[in-house]
């Protein structure tokens, strides 16, 4: 700007000045030289009379400064020159001046220097005697002139330099300040130049667009945030290169970091199974795999960003499947024992038959061998019987009928069926408590007392005893089965209402039972919303504690 | 041309942290076949190691290029150095993950069950490698100290398996070829150990420019 400035006032400083010159060079010139002509006329003549007057002795003593006096005679020979010996001049007669001079009395001629650096006028006079004077001055050319002014001139246009750089500077700044202190944010309340108006205009709309476009960028982005971070699966964004363009709280949550935008995302898991996901998705396949994290088991789905045929990202989406895994467990677990369990009683029932078949048994054993086909045979019925109790429970026991029932009526009962049994193993059972009534089903309340009772005499020791409570309670009625037997240590607790789950698994089939009783329970108790409390301490003791909610409100 | 410099510091990074995970899956394959006896995990390991030497030159020739061309300074110049020292360390976990799996598989089926103490000895090795990685992953000086101060921890075991040996050797509970390979296994985890906090130092020297000693 600056500079742009300052070219154009020097430009038109210069122009200015040669324009002055070439107006005073061609008037000033002609005027200057016709003065000149004339001054040399008067000489002349001054000059002339001079010699006709006093001859020779004129030029003794003459001044003649700035002239050049020249004496010719007749035949053109050089009698008296002011600035050359006359002896040595030539002939002057082919002069033009002379010449003139000679025909018309008076005569004028401009000739030019060799070097055309100056001009000389020449004047010359015809005497009475027919000599002739001629006098002669120099004149600087144009040209001459100019060189002379050179210096000046240069001068001049130093100055002139100088002022324009400073002109141009302020003026520059001038005109920028105003423009510099545009309040762009707010373009159409400036008060510029009417020259800016459009510009501004301009900016206006164009940042009244970018504001729309914005907020809608803003608008899309909250909207994927409100989605993604309420979404319970994780969901990681990558670009072409495996860096994380967005990840979301879940996933930050379950891969334990807080902020990795931008980051690689080996930097985040660098697992191998992840590794491979990642360069199949990459190379545009869909990919899934599962992925232990934080104790919980994930599947991984990897899907391609495609555009135009080349991958651009890969998204990757987590959940959690660890209640499947375990459920596709559990189910494959029962299955195997069902099997078993079903399978060592036939074993040894077709054993048996065996050897009775072949008459292997001999006629006073043949008692004691199908006794044993019988337990056993009942071991298998038992078994089916309590598989099918827990399949009614697992399908729901909405089609059972809810009755009132008393609890220490329903206790007694089953101690009485369970007599036998604990005079076999010399426990002695007891039953305390009130008159307890809970709104519920029957059977599956028969099957948690009968279970725990079972259970408290199969796993107690020789002339151990079993406490059998009935207690009511302001908002439940709790039933609580207590033993001397042989507990259940800690690390079993949890284990021990699993299906088919057995604490001592070498002993089971002295002890009987199919391994589906506690399981049972719980199960009964689920469906009664019961609570269901597990104390147990090794060779002391179990104590079984239901507690069934809210007795009275079913009436 | 610094942009193409850090793609290039970035591939390096992943690289690094590729081969990491390459030796924490060796070294926890060996672990796990010690535990649950595992004659096959010679088999599963070799190509992991293999993988992991291959990883090592491509790395080094990286590292070279890298100097030769970029003729980084500072920071950068620390972190190309000192990754070339890492996998020198990480190279070696390699190899004693193949040479402990190797000795696994002379076993004949026998594990460390008796042997309660090396198989903590594993699991405190592996922390230490995983640990490791980790402050590398995340430029954690911090991390990288506790790695190098568990290596005492990591030593300590050493001197209870051997202790714990000579007790068995000495009640005859087990025979001799048994309880020289167990303590084999034991030195080859106390070194690997000692590779993890070489690599933690190295970390702290690529993020402060300082030495630890180790």
């Amino acid at each position: 700007m600056t500079k742009r400035i300052f070219r154009s006032i020097c430009l038109v400083a210069l122009a200015v000045l040669l324009a002055a010159l070439v107006l005073i060079m061609g008037v000033l010139y002609d005027y200057f030289s016709e003065v000149q002509k004339e001054q040399l006329r008067v000489e002349t003549t001054l000059a002339a009379q001079g010699v006709a007057t006093s001859g020779e002795s004129y030029f003794d003593g003459l001044e003649t400064e700035g002239y050049r006096i020249t004496w010719i005679q007749e035949d053109g020979t050089v009698l008296y020159d002011s600035q050359a010996n006359h002896v040595e001049m030539e002939n002057h007669l082919e002069r033009e001046e002379v010449k003139e001079a000679l025909e018309h009395g008076y005569g004028e001629s401009v000739r030019y220097s060799d070097t055309m650096m100056e001009r000389q006028l020449y004047s010359a006079q015809r005497l009475p005697d027919s000599s002739i004077v001629r006098v002669s001055s120099n004149q600087y050319t144009v040209v001459t002139l100019l060189l002379g002014m050179m210096q000046p001139m240069c001068i001049i246009l130093f100055f002139a330099a100088i002022l324009a750089s400073l002109f141009a500077s302020k003026v520059s700044k001038n005109i920028v300040k105003p423009m510099n202190e545009l309040n762009l944010d707010e373009p159409l309340s400036n008060e510029g130049y009417d020259e800016l108006s459009p510009l501004l205009r301009r900016i206006a709309s164009q940042q009244e667009q970018l504001k729309t476009q914005e907020q809608e960028l803003q608008k899309k982005q909250d909207e994927f945030r409100a989605i993604t971070s309420s979404m319970t699966e994780g969901l990681i964004l990558l670009n072409n290169k495996g860096a994380i363009i967005s990840m979301n709280h879940a996933a930050c949550q379950l891969f334990n970091v807080d902020d990795c935008i931008g980051d690689s995302i080996l930097t985040v898991n660098r697992s191998r199974v992840l590794q491979e996901l990642l360069a199949k998705a990459q190379n545009g396949e869909r990919a899934e795999t599962t992925i232990e994290l934080n104790g919980s088991e994930y599947q991984l789905d990897a899907s391609p960003v495609k555009s135009e045929d080349a991958v651009t990202g890969v998204v990757l989406l987590l959940f959690d499947v660890t209640e499947k895994v375990k459920a596709e467990q559990l189910r494959r677990e029962f299955t195997a024992n069902v099997s078993h369990e079903l399978k060592t009683p036939l074993h040894t029932i077709s054993g048996c038959a065996e050897l009775m078949m072949n008459h292997l048994v001999k006629p006073e054993d043949m008692k004691q061998f199908t006794e044993q086909i019988y337990t056993e045979s009942q071991r298998m019925i038992q078994l089916v019987e309590d598989i099918i109790e827990l399949s009614h429970l697992d399908e729901g026991a909405e089609e059972m009928k809810y009755e009132n029932v008393d609890l220490l009526i329903l206790a007694k009962d089953n101690m009485n069926r369970l007599q036998s049994e604990a005079d076999e193993k010399n426990v002695t059972m007891s039953l305390f408590g009130d008159e307890t009534v809970v709104y519920g089903i029957p059977q599956l309340l028969t099957g948690i007392v009968y279970n725990l009772c079972d259970n408290a005499i199969k796993y107690n020791r020789e002339g151990g005893k079993v406490q059998i409570e009935v207690r009511k309670e302001e908002q439940h009625a709790v039933l609580t089965v207590k033993d001397t037997g042989i507990g259940i240590s800690a690390e079993h607790h949890n284990r021990v209402f699993e299906r088919f789950y057995r604490v001592d698994k070498s002993h089971s089939k002295e002890v009987g039972g199919t391994g589906l009783g506690l399981s049972i329970v719980k199960h009964a108790c689920k469906v009664h919303n019961a609570k269901l409390e597990l104390q147990s301490v090794p060779n002391e003791g179990t104590t079984v504690m239901i507690v069934f909610p809210c007795t009275s409100s079913k009436f | 041309m610094r942009t193409r410099f850090d793609a290039q510091l970035m591939t390096l990074n992943r690289e690094l942290i590729e081969m990491g995970a390459l030796c924490e899956e060796a070294i926890a394959l060996v672990a796990d076949a010690l535990a649950n006896s595992d004659n096959n995990v010679i088999r599963k390991v070799v190509p992991i190691e293999e993988e992991i030497n291959e990883k090592e030159h491509s790395i080094e020739s990286m590292c070279l290029k890298l100097l030769l061309q970029q003729q980084p300074v500072a920071r950068d110049l620390r972190q190309i150095s000192a990754a070339m020292k890492m996998i020198t360390d990480m190279k070696r976990v390699g190899v004693q993950a193949t040479d402990i799996a190797e000795i696994i598989s002379f076993l004949d089926g026998h594990t460390a069950e008796d042997c309660i103490e090396i198989q903590e000895m594993a699991k405190a090795t592996i922390k230490m490698v995983t640990e490791s990685v980790d402050a590398y992953v995340k430029c954690d000086t911090k991390l990288a100290e506790i790695v190098i101060q568990h290596d005492d921890v990591v030593d300590n075991y050493f001197d209870r398996v051997k202790n714990r040996l000579i007790e068995m050797i000495a009640q005859n509970l087990v025979d001799g070829q048994y309880a020289l390979d167990l303590l084999m296994i034991a030195k080859y985890f106390e070194r690997i150990g000692d590779h993890a906090a070489n690599v933690a130092a190295w970390v702290v020297f690529s993020v402060t420019g300082e030495h630890v000693e180790v």
